[in-house]
């Protein structure tokens, strides 16, 4: 890691309750990287990514964004998230919705950078369109658009292309992260698919089951753009076995407590 | 007329639209052969004797009518700006909540045709009573749905805004606000007649002009044609206003949130005190009413304070036998106003289960049930008064009827509520109607009954005290009216208070035994 880190996280810990969901943990994320947390389902990696964004409040430790905390970056409108579900708001167009973030964040309203963004995310002509008249796609590239029109410095995904089917799922792995990476934001992006983290990262972080801890910290340079075809090449594969292989051992480490139930 | 009804596909709409107009037909002709059989009894006047005394009085019926939907439009407004002001302080400081809830329900269960002739008094001559009673039989019934309206969204939209640094301001502006227009609308919707009526109990107890005067008037002179003609001009404005706020609320949501259960959002409710609670909202109850008095700096005479009504019940030589005509009356009230409640609430649960074995039945049913509940009950009682008499049936009959109608709509909208999958589930399972009904539906139907069943509550209580007000002579609600003509105001404010406490029990009983079902049989719904 060349970049000096924008997000360092110190002895960050979560604890709902009795539940510990994030065991204490240090992390540094380099400014301009995207990052891939993968881990089995319920892990805690959303947390991480919530107490990032300042979402939840750290049982133990901190986090810091550019030495400052979350909230300080959030009042900057410096930080975008993307949920797993579109999370548009139904009375609002694709415009209004991406319009709505710049509002939100206190920025000036540039209607013909907007148009021309959510031409780029491939809404060319939905703009005035409502979100329930959209594709599951459709909705998370207008998440997307709106994720990206604020042009922030850290870009949160959490699962940005769950709630859609496998297809649409590669077509949007192809189209848009080129648009975040070419706007250098510190990009997390948490994801089940070894093979999306593996395409669109710098860097995977392996979780092991909940209590989440890193098991594995895989760095990925492979050449971008990355284009669909990379999924054969060699380079690529080995990268997969090793972060699936490491996910394997993590999630070893939970199941005799699962075959003990 | 069937304003709830979804928009008919192309080819229905001629067919929606001739359906009520036969069924209208049907009701007329019938009421016309039922007049004529009782004709002489002074009960029932036809409705070509209504049309005939509307066409000969059509100037005073229009001034008395323009008068009341003056104030109850007046009333409206002031209701429905304080449901909404006080939604939005319960939202923006949750901690407010349930001592702001609980205080909208003290002051909704305060028996309107007592707190009129008080009003009157405090106000002097003029529109004053007439409004405000109009405001608080409102600003409940919207409050409730709203509040629940401005927390239905999902999670991520509000973390949504709170990602871009935002707070609760922008949450309302931004989500809730939009989130909640399905909910304020079916709270104007329920409002509307409602206002019409808090208007008309107030021309009831003593006005000078409108529809509650004529009323009453018509009542003294056993005049059947006028009391008719003002029960039905009350009813079809009322559910004329009805449906145009529920065309008002299509046309303003065109894109309509999905019909979400509140989020649990439950931050400042987490310490659940309901003794502390209650304490707290009793005090601060207390204090709002010494400081009103004390503000206006009332008279003492008919301003009474805490202390006096406390004086009045437990400590004047007199007290016990305040304590003695109050309690006796209460008991007359009872004897009434539970078979009625309980009556209204069977039937019409039991109507609505019956209807989903017979579907055919429920899409009549329906659009004919949801424009009846738009007639404010309490504006008929005189014909209740006419039709059944001064004894107990015609009084139980209208309380009974009073809760009927919102709980039938209610239960038929919960049942719809079924889980389309579920239902499949025992499909497959060739389970009959009877066992999807007993396993799906019900369990669906609970939420919306118990709904119905806290607010019929302070309804009936206000059906029962108006038609003892008028007519029957007995029970709290004459105890109420005798008190106010011979300005006994010690015992109108005991009433006052003793009442309004009741109904607050009645309807948190109510609350208790549904909390404790619906965590046994819909715990998903438990969680706001």
């Amino acid at each position: 890691m060349t970049e000096p880190a924008e997000i360092v996280c110190t002895g960050l810990a979560k604890s709902f309750g009795a539940t510990e969901v994030v065991r204490p943990t240090d992390l540094a994320f380099a400014a301009g990287q995207t990052t891939a947390l993968v881990g089995p389902s319920g892990c805690g990696k959303s947390t991480l990514l919530r107490l990032v964004a300042g979402l939840e409040t750290p049982s133990a430790g901190e986090v810091s964004i550019a030495g400052a905390p979350p909230a300080e970056t959030l009042r900057q409108g410096a930080l975008s998230m993307a949920f797993q579900d579109p999370s548009l708001l139904p009375w609002r167009t694709v415009r209004g919705n991406v319009t709505l973030a710049l509002k939100l964040a206190r920025q000036p309203v540039d209607a013909e950078a907007i148009s021309r963004l959510i031409e780029l995310v491939g809404l060319g002509g939905f703009g005035d369109t409502r979100p329930a008249a959209l594709s599951g796609g459709m909705r998370q590239r207008a998440a997307i658009a709106r994720a990206m029109v604020t042009r922030p410095r850290v870009l949160l995904l959490d699962e940005p292309f769950g709630a859609v089917d496998e297809l649409t799922r590669q077509q949007l792995a192809e189209d848009l992260p080129p648009l975040w990476e070419a706007r250098g934001a510190t990009t997390l992006l948490v994801t089940h698919s070894v093979s999306e983290a593996v395409m669109l990262s710098d860097r995977v972080l392996v979780f092991s089951g909940r209590p989440a801890r890193v098991v594995a910290d895989i760095a990925v340079p492979l050449d971008r753009p990355r284009r669909a075809s990379l999924s054969t090449d060699p380079a690529f594969l080995a990268r997969t076995s090793e972060v699936s292989e490491a996910l394997a051992a993590g999630m070893a480490e939970t199941r005799p407590r699962l075959a003990a139930q | 007329m069937n304003a709830v009804a979804a928009d008919p596909a192309p080819s229905r709409r001629v067919g929606a639209f001739v359906e009520p107009l036969l069924g209208l037909a049907v009701i007329l002709l019938g009421w016309e052969l039922a007049a004529r059989v009782l004709a002489g009894t002074f009960i029932l006047a036809s409705p070509l004797e209504v049309a005939r005394y509307l066409a000969q009085n059509t100037g005073l019926m229009s001034r008395a009518l323009a008068e009341t939907l003056g104030n109850a439009a007046l009333g409206f407004l002031w209701g429905n700006l304080a449901a909404v002001a006080l939604a939005t302080v319960a939202i923006l400081w949750p901690v407010t909540q349930r001592t702001l809830s609980g205080l909208a329900l003290l002051v909704f269960c305060l028996p309107l045709v007592a707190t009129g002739p008080i009003l009157r008094v405090l106000y002097g001559p003029g529109d004053g009573p007439q409004v405000t009673l109009a405001a608080m039989a409102v600003y409940y019934t919207t409050y409730v749905p709203l509040l629940v309206g401005l927390r239905a969204a999902p999670s991520s939209w509000f973390e949504l805004i709170r990602s871009y640094g935002r707070g609760r301001g922008s949450e309302l502006v931004h989500v809730r606000a939009m989130a909640a227009l399905p909910y304020l609308f079916a709270g104007l919707q329920i409002a509307a007649p409602a206002a019409f009526l808090g208007a008309m109990v107030g021309e009831f107890t003593g006005a000078e002009r409108g529809m509650g005067v004529l009323t009453i008037r018509a009542m003294r002179a056993l005049d059947v044609p006028a009391t008719w003609a003002l029960a039905c001009t009350a009813a079809a404005v009322s559910i004329a206003a009805y449906a145009a706020i529920g065309a008002l609320a299509r046309a303003l949501t065109k894109a309509p949130p999905p019909v979400i259960l509140a989020s649990p959002d439950t931050s400042g409710l987490r310490r659940n005190k309901p003794i502390l609670n209650a304490f707290i909202t009793l005090v601060l109850a207390l204090a709002l009413w010494w400081g009103a008095m004390a503000a206006f700096d009332l008279t003492p005479f008919f301003a009474k304070r805490p202390g006096d009504v406390l004086e009045a019940l437990l400590l004047a030589p007199d007290a016990a036998q305040t304590r003695t005509t109050l309690l006796a009356a209460l008991g007359e009230t009872a004897k009434l106003v539970v078979p009625g409640y309980l009556a209204g609430l069977a039937l019409g649960a039991g109507l609505a289960t019956l209807l989903t074995l017979v579907p055919a039945a429920a899409a009549v049913a329906m659009p004919l049930a949801v424009s009846l509940r738009s007639v404010p009950i309490v504006t008929t009682a005189p014909l209740a008064v006419l039709l059944l008499g001064r004894g107990p049936a015609g009084t139980i009959t209208l309380v009974a009827v009073m809760v009927f109608f919102p709980t039938f709509v209610a239960c038929l909208h919960g049942l719809r509520q079924a889980p389309g999958q579920i239902l499949d589930v025992l499909r497959s399972y060739a389970a009959g109607p009877v066992a999807r009904l007993v396993h799906v539906r019900l369990p669906a139907m609970l939420p919306a009954f118990f709904a119905a069943a806290r607010m019929g509550v302070p309804a009936s209580v206000l059906a029962v005290t108006v038609v003892e007000w008028l007519g029957t002579g007995q029970g709290v609600g004459a105890l109420m009216a005798l008190s106010a003509s011979l300005s006994d105001y010690d015992m109108l404010w005991s009433s006052i208070v003793v009442v309004a406490l009741v109904s607050v029990l009645g309807y948190a009983g109510v609350a208790w035994v549904e909390a404790r079902i619906l965590s046994r049989y819909a715990a998903e719904q438990v969680a706001r």
